[in-house]
């Protein structure tokens, strides 16, 4: 047992106050989370404010984390390369009939979407562009619109591939492409219930419908993209069948974009590809720098052993697995308010994962309730980074489009709810597909 | 001074961009050397993806500073001008004491880092760790064109 000049309690009231005071006081989340380990690295004799830069360079010095940009770049490629612009076709003659078209079209768009780029973040910031002022346009509600972007683009990290998962499965050491097979279905079933949610919308408010796409223009859309739906199977099947690791596989969805873009559908010029690198440099530095303080700040959680102090009062409660889930479930519902998704799933996601063990839940269970809360923490205040994007970009601040937000969260927790309940939901697909990697 | 400034910040977002692109390459050759013998498997392709991505995550957050694009929280209601500008200084100055972490104890990393070398790729590791200390250097100097500025419209010299 070390000694240490502060106590488990004592230190968890320093870190956790540090970072809450500053972050109030709208200190970045990246230095406030850094500035908040630097009382204990200069108390503790063993420490040294040294540490912060060995950790931050071992989060940083990561083949895994590569992916965040390349997924950010596949998602910027799509946009500038017109892949976008197809799926969208695609999407309106699919479901531009139903009640609130164009509402329904954002949400398939954003499933299609999650299908080849692993990244909600990019996934609201394109499709805000795209939706928000059309949305206004027709007549939807400036607030209805921007939370049904934000919403819907959390699907991008619940529907293989996934940013989320790869981190997932680097920290807590868990199959990959299993993760990616179990969150198939747990993704469909959200934008099923977010597509309800438009429904009943477009119902109360008569928001405009568009007239039913002829089968001829169904099967020429479907036809023209058929390239960029390949990218979904190359991904994930290549994964699956070992051809590449989860980096290299967003690495081949950036190469397989562009080559679309230039050979398939011809519409990359240079320029574009240079304000795709900025833009994808830009975004994803700032997320993964956060990830560097937050991968020190949970290892001063750990050098403290508050996780166990904090989980040694949680196993005596005698949860079981659904009781369990629930619990990890509010966790991260909780953090994902606070935090951004990749540090809670370093600080907290191997906090709770002894709990999970010590009831039982499949260690893939145990991921997917994880990944889908933190997915909703992308929406949710104070620090909810797809509804700050979506809110950003339509110029309203986070708390115009709160309400509606909120209505649009109830279904997808009740979703949340079936999958903690029903652990066949997620576990299904892998156990039939690949059963090796369950084990 | 203000050129200067956005000269460095255009030259810093252009390595920035260089280092996105360039990333592409050692993880396209890490797959192409595996399934075919058109090259040879480098074991360097993976290390040197490391570094440039660290390069990569650092000149982002140097940039950040200036363009506002680091995630901040705003749970405080909307303020006058002058408190938020009164605001907008203490929580630069917090970022500067992180800025000058960064350069203090920066040296000192790279000092630490200075006789060794990568494993695979043979780099002085001092390349590397220097990201940390010139991220503080230029952190210090963008926040002082901002504390500049905030301090004009406390001044109510002008109203942003």
């Amino acid at each position: 047992m070390m000694s240490a000049a502060l106590a488990p309690g004592a230190a968890a009231i320093v870190l956790f106050g540090t970072f809450l005071v500053l972050f109030v006081l709208r200190v970045p989340v990246a230095f406030a989370l850094g500035l908040a380990c630097l009382p204990s690295l200069i108390i503790e004799s063993r420490l040294s404010p040294l540490m912060l830069f060995n950790e931050t360079f071992k989060a940083y010095n990561s083949f895994i984390l590569l992916a965040v940009p390349f997924y950010l770049l596949t998602a910027n490629l799509m946009n500038v390369g017109g892949v976008t612009d197809r799926l969208v076709r695609l999407s309106r003659s699919m479901v531009g009939h139903f009640p609130g078209a164009l509402a329904q079209i954002n949400v398939l768009l954003s499933v299609f979407f999650a299908g080849i780029s692993g990244s909600s973040t990019a996934d609201a910031a394109s499709q805000s562009k795209i939706f928000i002022d059309a949305q206004v346009r027709e007549g939807y509600g400036l607030s209805f619109s921007i939370a049904i972007t934000a919403v819907s683009a959390v699907l991008a990290v619940i529907i293989p591939p996934s940013i989320l998962m790869i981190v997932w499965g680097g920290v807590i050491s868990t199959s990959i492409g299993a993760m990616y097979l179990a969150g198939f279905l747990p993704g469909l079933l959200i934008a099923a219930a977010q597509m309800a949610t438009v429904h009943v919308y477009a119902k109360i408010y008569h928001y405009p419908v568009y007239p039913r796409a002829t089968l001829k223009e169904f099967f020429y859309s479907a036809w023209i993209s058929v390239p960029a739906l390949l990218t979904a199977f190359i991904i994930v099947g290549g994964v699956l069948l070992g051809w590449f690791t989860p980096t290299e596989s967003a690495c081949v969805a950036v190469l397989y974009t562009i080559a679309l873009s230039v050979f398939v559908y011809r519409e990359m010029k240079l320029k574009n590809l240079y304000d795709s690198f900025v833009e994808t440099g830009r975004l994803s530095s700032v997320a993964l720098f956060c990830v560097g303080t937050a991968s020190a700040f949970g290892w001063l959680l750990a050098y403290y052993q508050i996780p166990r102090a904090l989980l040694d009062n949680v196993s005596t409660w005698g949860m079981g697995i659904t009781a369990a889930g629930f619990f990890i479930a509010l966790v991260f519902l909780v953090v994902g308010c606070f935090l951004d998704a990749i540090p809670a799933i370093i600080i907290f996601g191997t906090i709770l994962q002894p709990l999970a063990q010590s009831v039982g839940m499949h260690p893939i269970h145990f991921a997917i309730i994880g990944i889908v809360s933190l997915a909703f923490g992308l929406v949710t205040p104070p620090y909810g980074l797809c509804l700050m994007i979506s809110c950003a970009v339509a110029k309203v601040p986070v708390r115009f489009a709160l309400k509606d937000t909120m209505i649009m969260l109830v279904p997808m927790l009740l979703m949340l709810a079936a999958i903690i309940i029903w652990p066949d939901i997620p576990l299904i697909l892998p156990r039939l597909i690949a059963p090796e990697l369950l084990k | 001074m203000k050129k200067l400034l956005d000269g460095t910040h255009r030259l810093l977002r252009w390595l920035m961009a260089a280092t996105v692109a360039i990333l592409i390459v050692p993880v396209t050759l890490q797959i192409i050397s595996r399934y075919t013998a058109l090259i040879p498997s480098w074991i360097w392709t993976e290390e040197l993806s490391r570094f440039l991505f660290i390069w990569m995550i650092m000149l982002g957050a140097v940039i950040g500073v200036r363009e506002g694009s680091h995630f901040v929280v705003d749970v405080l209601p909307d303020l006058p001008p002058r408190l938020d500008a009164f605001l907008q200084i203490v929580t630069d100055l917090f970022v500067l004491v992180f800025a000058l972490v960064f350069v203090w104890w920066g040296i000192a990393f790279v000092r630490f880092g200075w006789d060794q070398t990568s494993e695979l790729a043979e780099l002085p590791m001092a390349f590397i760790f220097m990201a940390w200390p010139v991220a503080g250097v230029i952190w210090v100097l963008f926040l002082g064109e901002a504390f500049v500025a905030g301090f004009r419209v406390l001044a109510g010299k002008t109203d942003r």
